[in-house]
């Protein structure tokens, strides 16, 4: 007997399903981004809201990027549904707390996934992911930086208005 | 056509001739290309059946199942849904790209 949905598909199913998690998860960081530019904008962080607004489509850009691995793969990729996107702030500092915590989030997911393509033997899968793997760390590391600056400028007198010009620096 | 995979209600069918999957459902075969395959293995396992379990989730205990963009439309009972996914998952188990099919 032919084995006709490997001859159809260049990764492991599991694997298949974790991407369409990581999908998921993609636009959702996208859709929080945008809500976070949202509120940037609202509460005059006009470079903040610029500099979300630039990391919304960067994780569309990352989640296309796997949805057409997933198709090239001859896999089923799924249009993501979203929900449950958080809009209110307490402050700028909990913007990009909330940030961090997205992006280690996504660090993890991307983690779970190479280590179970490396169980099943899934290189494709494997190497694939290489990219996002150091992606996460630039990306970590961007709002680490941030954060960093934030706490030298402090938030008193001119401090907010320092900081969102000073966010301009993380914006290519 | 040689059949792959039997549950309790269903029976799973490769033919390598036609590079296809035939799955019999009692009262109807179906014919099923590798993407309709997965598209069926998806709706099947987004089926929580523990919401058969609960009246307001789920008042009759019953799925609506449209397969193969729509050209088939079933609507099975919880034990049908059980078995199709114990079909599904041992139909994958016999597949190179599926997870146990390395052990």
């Amino acid at each position: 007997m032919k084995d006709i949905a490997r001859q159809s598909l260049s990764i492991k199913v599991e694997c298949m399903d974790l991407l369409n998690n990581q999908i998921k998860k993609e636009a959702h960081a996208s859709a929080t981004y945008l809500a976070m530019a949202s509120w940037c904008d609202q509460n005059g962080f006009f470079t903040g809201a610029k500099f979300f607004y630039k990391q919304a489509e960067e994780e569309r850009e990352h989640m296309m990027k796997i949805f057409q691995f997933v198709i090239d793969a001859g896999g089923n990729a799924l249009s993501p549904e979203i929900s449950g996107i958080p809009h209110e702030y307490s402050s700028i500092v909990d913007i990009f707390e909330n940030a961090l915590d997205h992006e280690i989030s996504v660090t993890k997911s991307i983690h779970n996934i190479v280590m179970k393509a490396r169980e099943l033997g899934d290189l494709a899968t494997e190497k694939f992911l290489d990219w996002f793997v150091l992606e996460q760390v630039e990306e970590e590391n961007t709002i680490r930086d941030i954060l960093d600056m934030i706490e030298l400028t402090g938030i008193e007198g001119v401090g907010l208005q320092i900081i969102d010009g000073k966010i301009n620096d993380w914006i290519d | 056509m040689e059949a792959v995979f039997s549950s309790k209600y269903y029976t799973f069918f490769q033919s390598d001739k036609e590079r296809c999957f035939y799955i019999d459902f009692g009262q109807k075969v179906v014919r099923l290309s590798f993407c309709q395959l997965l598209a069926l293995r998806q709706k099947v396992s987004n089926i929580r059946i523990e919401d058969h379990f609960d009246a307001e989730l789920n008042t009759h205990g019953f799925e609506i199942l449209a397969l193969c963009n729509k050209e088939h439309l079933f609507v099975l009972n919880t034990l049908e849904i059980i078995d199709l996914k114990e079909l599904l998952v041992g139909a994958f188990s016999m597949f190179e790209v599926s997870l146990s099919a390395l052990v």
